[in-house]
């Protein structure tokens, strides 16, 4: 029997759904690889409540509804895997919360924002176990596809470790934060993504979170003598990973 | 006594949206595109932060047109900063945007709509009968993707577009295999619209559609100052919230919008219908032997418009880089600006319809506030207006059947929830 996967997103800008689409030329092998009984982006007919081996997830939990939805894939699923950085870390949307969040909402909605079902935005793995991860925004279409691979053979995808900073290296690009001294956060970004970004002249913006053992300290060193500010830095680092980003560092 | 068609949670469109109809006899109590996807308030996000990182973020509002969301920001920016952007620029963003429609419309002809059409559940179902049909739609989606890689170095989320230019440029070889991919693609386009040609597009409400599009600048399909509508009023792009109006509602995070109190449509039918008579080659000819008579008053026709839009960006991209490997692309550093405080809006036609951005920028050079106003956004209250008016028509269908005659026009609309709930404001703009 084939592999049961289901693909389901939560808030965010479906860009991983997109991004598993985006991969024309593998599309059909994979549907000859696996089913795919719950897949609502693609199909009108779905199995809802039955066993699935795998879950890729995208997206934050946004709503009590989107809570209760994980949670149902939760038990259905004997691999739950959160896909991009709103999965994995939050995303843009929990960049900012609090008051200031409630300002931004009442601004925009007025009295009728008591009528919605709203709550911060949190990462999967504040509410399900989850059992592995695909950072950025979105992730890579080729790391999807090293994971689905990975998980039809019985092992896990790992982790990447190596920051951005190391990839850039090794494609002996022009160091964007040293040699032009712009707000580039590939030394502190988790890798895998080819050092994209950089490679375009454009600086990371840490879309793939926080990489291991980043050193902050020495960032923030680097950032400030480039003339800008640690709050800067902390705002940057919270964009995309405010759940466990080197924004919350010392603050 | 009391009735009630509901649609839960439409299936194949992107985002979370379901639809509610009460009737009572045949009597319509109300009708509801509910819309629950959460907020992500992208206001406070950009608010206070410098000018050159709001385009990487307001690209996520929405994967699947994020070209058009980085590039709309961009030009607003540019216009509060009091600069513009070369020729060479102009064109390679036109450029972008052909490869966002190609992909776009081909995901949404092919993967969504058309299996409403052909009466299947998905694309996957599609492929197992019409394998050549699905392969040349995926080849077609591809395309579209390649055009955007090459022109903003990444499929979803561009990374190459800046404020004044482009921080890379692409290269002769690029071009060149770009334009290899696009003469395939004329090809692929013939089939795609042999595919479609003979398919009965279903039509549930024959109701008078007012179509809104941007009064496109010379030589573009997509940029220009100002919008227009079917009556002949022309909106500056400035004035943009007397057309969009919009208002909260309890049903849908998504605001609803409206003009003289009317609901309007955005999108490919609206383009056609108003920006249609330029069209040449194959467009025309494909947009003779699909489209309708104009005025349509079917909005399911909009799959058949989004076809022939796939058609006229493949010609046109192939033209504009046949223009570009002639005379070549010219190294030009990114224009310069100085951080002055100034507003200004822009609005541009993303593959949905007309998609608003204005900013205001304090003297620091940062956000004091942000406005964007996406065409699912303005289309909602017309895809209300569009139920009422099929529920209207024959209100003793079956319940299965209107379910069924609501989803496909909806899915008509080609929704995108990401995008209607962005939701960017401040009472300052």
């Amino acid at each position: 029997m084939k592999p049961r996967v289901g693909i389901f997103g939560l808030s965010g800008c479906f860009g991983d759904q997109i991004v598993i689409l985006n991969c024309e030329d593998e599309l059909l092998a994979l549907v000859g690889q696996v089913e795919f009984p719950d897949f609502r982006l693609a199909s009108s007919v779905n199995d809802t409540t039955g066993p699935l081996d795998i879950a890729f997830v995208e997206g934050s939990v946004g709503t009590a509804r989107e809570e209760a939805a994980l949670r149902r894939i939760r038990e259905r699923a004997g691999l739950l895997v959160a896909i991009g950085s709103c999965a994995c870390f939050g995303g843009v949307q929990a960049a900012f919360g609090g008051p200031v969040r409630e300002a931004a909402a009442e601004a925009i909605y007025g009295p009728t924002l008591a009528a919605y079902d709203r709550q911060e935005h949190r990462p999967l793995r504040d509410f399900v176990r989850v059992d592995a991860a695909l950072p950025g925004c979105p992730m890579e279409k080729e790391e999807f596809l090293r994971a689905v691979s990975c998980l039809l053979n019985g092992d896990m995808p790992q982790p990447v470790t190596y920051p951005v900073c190391a990839e850039c290296r090794m494609k002996e690009q022009e160091c964007l934060l040293l040699a032009y001294g712009i707000h580039c956060s590939g030394p502190v970004t988790a890798g895998g993504c080819g050092a994209r970004c950089p490679g375009h002249n454009s600086p990371c913006i840490g879309c793939r979170g926080p990489a291991d053992d980043a050193n902050v300290a020495s960032m923030e060193a680097i950032i400030t003598k480039a003339g800008y500010t640690v709050e800067d830095f902390r705002r940057r680092q919270r964009l995309f990973a405010a759940s466990n980003g080197h924004g919350e560092h010392r603050t | 006594m009391t009735r009630t068609i509901a649609v839960d949670h439409l299936a194949r469109i992107e985002g979370h949206a379901g639809i509610t109809v009460t009737l009572d006899g045949d009597r319509i109590e109300h009708v509801h595109f509910d819309i629950f996807e959460g907020l992500r308030l992208f206001e406070g996000l950009v608010r206070g932060r410098p000018v050159v990182e709001v385009a990487g973020i307001v690209s996520r509002i929405c994967a699947i047109c994020s070209h058009n969301h980085a590039l709309t920001a961009l030009l607003a920016l540019e216009r509060a900063l009091g600069m513009t952007a070369s020729p060479q620029t102009e064109r390679l963003r036109e450029l972008a945007c052909h490869g966002t429609q190609i992909e776009s419309h081909a995901l949404h002809v092919f993967c969504l709509a058309l299996p409403d059409l052909l009466r299947h559940a998905s694309v996957i179902e599609l492929a197992a009968v019409a394998p050549e049909t699905v392969a040349t739609a995926l080849r077609l989606k591809k395309l579209g993707n390649t055009i955007q890689e090459v022109i903003g170095g990444r499929a979803v989320h561009p990374v190459s577009y800046a404020i004044g230019g482009f921080s890379r440029l692409p290269t002769p070889v690029e071009l060149t295999t770009l334009r290899d991919a696009l003469e395939a693609g004329l090809e692929d386009c013939e089939r795609a619209v042999k595919a479609v040609e003979g398919v009965a597009v279903p039509a549930f409400a024959a109701e008078s559609i007012r179509c809104a599009a941007v009064v496109p600048r010379s030589g573009s399909w997509f940029f220009g100052d100002a919008v227009h509508l079917q009556n002949g009023r022309t909106i500056p792009v400035e004035d943009y919230r007397t057309l969009t109006n919009e208002r909260a509602v309890p049903h849908s995070t998504a605001r609803h919008s409206s003009v003289d109190g009317e609901p309007y449509m955005v999108g490919a039918l609206p383009r056609l219908t108003l920006n249609g008579a330029g069209l040449d080659g194959r467009a025309r000819d494909a947009w003779n032997r699909l489209g309708p008579t104009v005025p349509c008053r079917n909005v399911v026709m909009n799959d058949i418009a989004q076809l022939v839009e796939i058609v006229y960006s493949v010609e046109q991209a192939l033209r504009i880089v046949n223009e570009m490997l002639e005379h070549g692309l010219t190294p030009e550093p990114r224009r310069k600006y100085d951080a002055r405080p100034g507003r200004g809006a822009a609005v541009s036609e993303a593959p949905r319809g007309l998609l608003f951005h204005s900013y205001e920028i304090d003297a620091q050079g940062r956000i004091a506030a942000a406005d964007v106003i996406t065409p699912t956004a303005q289309n909602c209250a017309h895809v209300e207006e569009q139920f009422r008016a099929a529920v209207r028509r024959e209100p003793d269908a079956a319940d299965d059947d209107l379910r069924h005659r609501l989803e496909i026009i909806a899915r008509a609309y080609d929704p995108c929830v990401s995008c209607s709930v962005h939701v960017i404001r401040t009472g300052r703009t």
